[in-house]
């Protein structure tokens, strides 16, 4: 911020982050305080780049699947997918009906546990301790569901590019239905402690307004935009997979804010459920889960390039893939949501706040450093 | 909209939403400003690029998104690798300004007009843009970290497992004639 006679000798600058218990990861933001209100902010990444773009360029497609899952740790689903898919639309294959409403499942049960996961985030940014407790709780009974379909919890390495790479294990769906039984019947638990508390709701309404109108014009995607109530979703909007067979909503909230934000996920936890039981219903029984590609040292793309999309449980996450006739990639871009609306977004969303609610509204945001760096 | 501007520019269908045109440098803002403002692809939502180093060019695609985000069209230009320099988008899209920092940090790519090209994800970096194709990662590595120590009787992977298989190979050989 620049220095004038008003504020002279009065201002502090802070960081906020990486060593702090309210930033949504490896990151941190510089903020300059007159008090305790924010006048100036300014993103700092690279506490964990990992080269990955540059990795993936130096191996086989194969060996590049292994590690396209650690790109975001909370929710590495949406990267399996985006890039098995850029290299199925590159060499051509389609997979089955079956492999296909595995992935779904597989996409809507890494969005329940992600929203969890930010459940857990955005109520302690509050100091609401015990919601946290209870959500990530919840989660690891979905990771119990993860390492018995795919051997493991948090990193799957699964929706492998030709369709999934198990075929699901005897009485899973069944399982899957009862943890579904059960999650029900813990939402009102969850809006009676959280969504409908009188603390949240005091400290979450009218902060971090997103501006309606610049919201489609500076490309911001997910909760961001359905909170200010525009109906957006790239399940509905540019559909993959079987979502076109799938009957949910797209929730939307008016108001741009924190609360609008949250409220936009509880619908959509909501909607996750009843896109699960659908696909339990649907679910083929007949059906290769894979189909046949080449040896992996033989396994080669053309010389073409591509753009995949898949809604993650923050928004809208991009793969931009070239090949160029070899059994290498040439190019694998990531862009996740975090790149704008850790930037551009934040940086002007923090201005004039108050100190005390940058955790909330980095939580709400839904800020995921490692993919801005990737 | 899509049909409209097809009747402009040569535009090719890569699927039912995902479209792609290929302009000349000199033309990319004009061509830019046009394509935002008349028709419904508003939003920037990515600028990729991949390194064609055979060619000696980049490849950098602007991926344009409409306003319902139901279509993406892929506005590609060709520029040289080296010194190679471009107009900011920056005052078409506020978000610009992170991925053009971002292509400046990983390609050297100038974007002249953005004020921000300082460091992004990498610290005091002097070395080749890391994202170029003639940067080498493991001569990299190999320059500048040592192996931690405990690991000097480390074996070539390949040379152990031909001599383990050539080992086993022969103790069966040996089991076979003692038979």
């Amino acid at each position: 911020m620049i220095e004038t006679p008003e504020n002279k000798n009065r201002l502090i600058k802070i960081y906020h982050g990486p060593q702090h218990p309210g930033i949504t990861g490896n990151m941190s933001v510089e903020l300059d305080l007159l008090g305790e209100t924010i006048k100036g902010a300014r993103t700092h990444v690279g506490y964990l780049h990992r080269g990955f773009e540059k990795l993936v360029e130096r191996r086989t497609i194969i060996q590049a699947f292994t590690i396209v899952c650690r790109i975001c740790v909370p929710e590495p689903d949406p990267n399996e997918e985006n890039f098995a898919r850029a290299i199925e639309n590159l060499a051509g294959i389609e997979i089955s009906e079956k492999a296909q409403y595995i992935r779904v499942m597989v996409l809507e049960m890494a969005r329940l546990a992600s929203l969890m996961l930010w459940m857990g985030g955005q109520s302690g940014s509050i100091g609401l301790g015990t919601v946290g407790q209870w959500s990530i709780y919840d989660r690891d009974l979905i990771l119990d569901l993860f390492e018995e379909l795919t051997g493991g919890r948090v990193y799957h390495m699964y929706i492998y590019p030709g369709g999934v790479r198990r075929e699901l294990p005897e009485g899973f769906l069944e399982r899957l239905t009862q943890f579904l039984d059960y999650l029900e019947t813990r939402l009102p638990l969850y809006d009676n402690v959280f969504f409908e508390n009188a603390t949240f709701k005091k400290r979450a309404i009218g902060v971090g307004v997103v501006n309606r109108e610049e919201a489609l014009k500076n490309g911001y995607v997910g909760q961001v935009l359905r909170g200010c109530g525009i109906k957006r979703d790239v399940r509905r909007d540019n559909p993959y997979l079987v979502y076109d067979k799938l009957d949910f909503e797209i929730p939307t909230f008016e108001g741009g804010d924190v609360y609008a934000r949250a409220m936009v996920r509880r619908q959509e936890i909501k909607e996750s459920i009843k896109i699960l039981r659908q696909v339990i219903e649907q679910m083929p029984t007949e059906g290769l889960i894979m189909q046949k590609i080449p040896k992996h040292r033989k396994f080669k793309i053309p010389k073409d390039d591509t753009l995949v999309s898949t809604e993650s449980a923050r928004g809208e996450y991009n793969f931009y893939m070239a090949g160029d006739g070899t059994e290498k990639i040439r190019r694998m871009q990531v862009k996740g949501p975090s790149l704008i609306h850790g930037f551009t977004l934040l940086e002007n969303l923090l201005i004039d706040e108050e100190l005390s609610n940058v955790a909330m509204i980095m939580n709400s945001l839904g800020i995921c450093p490692p993919e801005i760096e990737r | 909209m899509i049909e409209s501007l097809k009747k402009i520019y040569e535009i090719e269908d890569k699927s039912k939403r995902l479209f792609k045109m290929v302009i000349p440098q000199n033309e990319f803002l004009k061509t830019l400003n046009f394509i935002s403002s008349s028709s419904n692809f508003i939003t920037l939502s990515q600028i990729s690029c991949a390194d064609w180093i055979e060619d000696e060019v980049f490849a950098l695609n602007y991926i344009l998104t409409t306003d319902k985000r139901d279509k993406n069209l892929m506005v590609e230009i060709n520029i040289a690798r080296d010194n190679s320099k471009l107009p900011t988008l920056l005052k078409l899209f506020p978000q610009a300004e992170v991925m053009e920092r971002d292509l400046h940090e990983m390609y050297g790519i100038e974007f002249i007009g953005n004020p921000t090209l300082y460091d992004f994800a990498l610290e005091d970096w002097n070395e080749i843009p890391p994202l170029r194709r003639e940067f080498d990662t493991l001569a990299y590595v190999n320059e500048n970290f040592e192996f931690r120590a405990g690991r000097e009787d480390n074996k070539d992977v390949k040379a152990e497992t031909k001599r383990r298989r050539a080992e086993a190979k022969k103790l069966k050989a040996k089991q076979e004639a003692e038979k």
